[in-house]
């Protein structure tokens, strides 16, 4: 019982997540082109005030030392500094995110909305990561 | 169905929320591409990549759950991708003649486009696993907690997006 609660808890958030990004369109290639030709604000709005709001969340529980719902203290780790990996692989995300409109959450929705569309990116995502796994330790990091 | 997005201005903090929502209620670090590994590892363990502790990562895979089962509500209830063709055209046409004219035509959720839609997601899921992370878990997660790990792979992000919008989409239509 335990364990199906918790695993409810998180596709509850996952469909909360998924509902505000679909009405706000951020699941959409033309609003995701919109942005990369900086032809409206809404995009930038939208990441700029989640950021904001992720930054002063984080600052209230560090200032207030608020603990988790299981009275446990909240640690934020960082990720390691692999600077090449990270801009590197950065800039090929960003070339499937411009190509596609979809970064991983909207690649999930569109499964769900157009299975056929969604899969065949999600198919590709897979093929990504296992070329990833192959590559892994001959990648400069 | 209306063209006109959920503003910003209150669908931004909602997403934001995401952050301390994980953190408080869950002990989690917001993150999403973390289960493309978790996935496949549940189908090889080879190579060692695949090879790992991947309970950690099982939550991202109930968070999916979740993305897809709202995926399939909205298209049940007609969702339509291609509804916001037309705001190429309320914008003076970005992408240039060909691209505008094929996307008012078509749009660009049209199966005839399965090798950008198969090709894009090699570079997603490729891309965000060496980055160590995609728009969720650099973007949203790193970005609010100041990482410079995360500066980097956003400014990473958005030089390949503007690749693909100005250098490669013009050369697909």
């Amino acid at each position: 019982m335990k364990k199906i609660l918790n695993i409810a808890s998180f596709v509850l958030l996952g469909i909360y997540f998924a509902t505000v990004l679909t009405e706000a369109q951020a699941i959409s290639w033309y609003r995701i082109q919109e942005m990369f030709y900086f032809k409206s604000f809404h995009m930038y709005g939208l990441l700029g005030s989640a950021i904001a709001t992720g930054a002063l969340s984080l600052w209230i529980i560090k200032k207030f030392n608020v603990k988790s719902l299981h009275h446990n203290p909240i640690e934020v780790k960082d990720k390691p500094f692999e600077w090449k990996a990270n801009f590197g692989g950065g800039i090929i995300f960003g070339l499937g995110w411009g190509l596609t409109g979809a970064c991983s959450a909207p690649l999930f929705i569109s499964l769900g909305i157009n299975w056929k569309i969604g899969g065949l990116l999600l198919i590709g995502a897979f093929i990504g990561t296992y070329i990833y796994g192959l590559l892994k330790d001959k990648l400069p990091h | 169905m209306k063209n006109e997005p959920l503003a910003w201005y209150i669908a931004g903090p909602l997403i934001g929320l995401i952050v301390p929502l994980l953190l408080i209620l869950k002990e989690k670090q917001f993150g999403i591409s973390s289960s493309y590994r978790f996935l496949i590892s549940g189908l090889t363990k080879k190579p060692g990549y695949f090879n790992y502790n991947r309970e950690h990562d099982a939550w991202q895979f109930y968070f999916v759950i979740g993305l897809i089962l709202t995926g399939v509500f909205y298209g049940l209830n007609g969702y339509d991708m291609n509804e916001l063709k037309t705001i190429q055209t309320t914008h003076g046409g970005f992408g240039g003649g060909d691209v505008m004219h094929y996307v008012s035509t078509s749009g660009f959720y049209d199966l005839s486009n399965w090798a950008i839609f198969l090709v894009g997601g090699v570079l997603i899921g490729f891309g965000s696993r060496y980055s160590n992370g995609c728009t969720a878990g650099h973007c949203i997660m790193g970005m609010s907690q100041f990482s410079k790990t995360s500066f980097l792979a956003t400014i990473g992000f958005f030089i390949g997006g503007l690749i693909a919008t100005y250098f490669i989409i013009p050369c697909l239509f």
